[in-house]
């Protein structure tokens, strides 16, 4: 009888709760809020599965349909707007929050070794959330629709080899039709949100295993539950009220559907893409599009160069912030550009 | 006695290889197959010549806009004669216009600028627009679509 209660003692003690696998101390300076900008786009994103699969119950992805359901959505259905709004505040939202995110890690250097692919697989999230985006104002099928998908198809048809089998996959024939509508819809209510979905909890995972960048003067602890949960439970809460706010003041528009004979005057994407565009308007088709896949690809392997320039003796810090500034300054002023046009 | 067992070894490579080979070459056909029914199949346009009205019907000076089975075209009518555009901009596709007060071709995706002849003159199109044959029969006047 002894023996049997010891070992019932034992078992309870093996038996880890659901909480200890993912309990692990996280530094003091979690606490300080841009530390705390990666698990803000995190909370959005949970806000865009759910407001996007509300929508998914109103919206048709044909190109007789698409705008006219869009309209419907925002104007007539009960609470339609509000669903939209939510959705395109957080997407807005988030990608602020994911840009704010980017130049903290940058200047902060948070992705020297072991951190690499800490930086290498957020810079993956960051270029699917961009592609989640424009998979999703494409939806809407109005002017800025219709020739965003023809510009954008056209930019990856114009890239070599794979070029021309990538456009035909996208646009499912020659021209944007029907079809193009349909695999974008598909891409961004099916494919791109699984990938996306993995890819963040592989770059939670990747964080929490290769562990927080170590920064000066931090040397405490607190526990990740229930005080760190708590804490970010209090700013997903503050965050949505936020929303909820703009979506108040800001209720989402819709503007004329997209004619498909001749191009509106004014064709700007989304503010996130406006420096891209104003890019490409710059400077002429090869070079512009040469430059902004060079600039994609720097940014990825960019911890790899900090290394290698760290050890001949270059000051990082002040190279970054200089970088961080000027990069910065110069996505302003293309979105200043953008509105003068 | 040990000596026969490394033979073993090695057939046991050797099948092991092969069936990983074909289950490779398997999946690689599959998604080859994937791949096609996901392209869409190219179907050849032939080259036709289409009747599109009298050269007195297109004011001088201006370009008309016209949709020949979804190849978007512009004719313009200027001192030199008629001359037809396609109105796919070289840059990204977008569709120009004809700015009669220019006698530009404006596309205003990003500011490609073409002149009357066709030929890119500012903004980022690499190349000039593409020109359609214009043929003239008595009054009447018939464009030439290209077999693409």
């Amino acid at each position: 009888m002894a023996s049997t209660v010891s070992e019932n003692v034992k078992k309870e003690q093996d038996e880890k709760s659901w909480v200890d696998y993912i309990q692990k101390d996280l530094p003091q300076h979690l606490d300080w809020w841009p530390y705390t900008l990666g698990a803000l786009p995190l909370t959005l994103f949970g806000l865009l599965v759910g407001t996007g699969l509300l929508l998914t119950f109103y919206y048709v992805p044909s190109p007789e349909r698409a705008y006219e359901s869009v309209d419907q959505i925002t104007n007539e259905i009960y609470l339609g707007w509000f669903v939209r709004g939510l959705h395109k505040t957080s997407v807005d939202l988030m990608i602020l929050f994911l840009f704010f995110h980017v130049i903290r890690v940058f200047i902060t250097r948070a992705y020297r070794t072991p951190g690499e692919l800490k930086w290498v697989s957020g810079s993956i999230v960051l270029f699917v959330t961009l592609a989640m985006g424009f998979t999703g104002y494409s939806l809407i099928f109005d002017n800025v629709s219709y020739w965003g998908m023809t510009v954008v198809t056209n930019m990856i048809g114009t890239l070599p080899v794979i070029g021309t089998p990538l456009l035909h996959l996208l646009r499912g024939g020659e021209e944007v039709s029907g079809v193009t509508l349909l695999r974008l819809y598909d891409l961004h209510t099916k494919l791109l949100p699984v990938l996306l979905g993995g890819l963040v909890l592989g770059h939670v995972v990747i964080v929490r295993l290769l562990g927080f960048a170590e920064v000066k003067g931090s040397r405490g602890f607190h526990s990740f539950y229930p005080e760190h949960t708590l804490k970010m439970g209090a700013i997903a809460a503050g965050l949505l009220l936020l929303i909820v706010n703009i979506v108040m003041i800001f209720p989402p528009l819709l503007g004329p559907p997209a004619n498909v004979q001749e191009v509106a005057s004014d064709v700007s994407p989304p503010w996130y893409f406006s420096a891209p565009f104003m890019w490409i308007t710059l400077l002429p088709g090869p070079l512009a599009l040469w430059s902004l896949l060079g600039f994609a690809g720097f940014f990825v392997v960019y911890p790899f160069l900090d290394r290698v320039l760290d050890e001949r003796g270059w000051p990082m810090e002040i190279v970054n912030a200089l970088v961080a500034a000027a990069v910065v300054c110069a996505m302003a002023g293309l979105m200043y550009l953008d509105t003068l046009m | 006695m040990a000596v026969v067992h490394d033979d073993i070894g090695r057939r046991r490579f050797l099948s092991q290889a092969v069936m990983g080979f074909g289950m490779l070459f398997g999946i690689g056909t599959l998604s080859f197959r994937f791949l096609q029914f996901l392209l869409p199949t190219e179907a050849r346009r032939e080259s036709e010549t289409v009747l599109i009205g009298a050269e007195s019907r297109i004011p001088l000076g201006e370009a008309v806009p016209m949709d020949l089975g979804g190849r978007k075209i512009l004719v313009l009518r200027t001192e030199e004669g008629v001359a037809a555009f396609s109105r796919r901009c070289t840059d990204l596709g977008c569709l120009v216009s004809w700015n009669k007060e220019r006698s530009q071709f404006i596309c205003p995706c990003h500011q490609g600028t073409f002149d009357r002849t066709g030929l890119n003159i500012a903004g980022p199109p690499p190349r000039p627009l593409d020109r359609l044959q214009i043929v003239k029969r008595g009054e009447q006047l018939y464009v030439n679509i290209q077999a693409t």
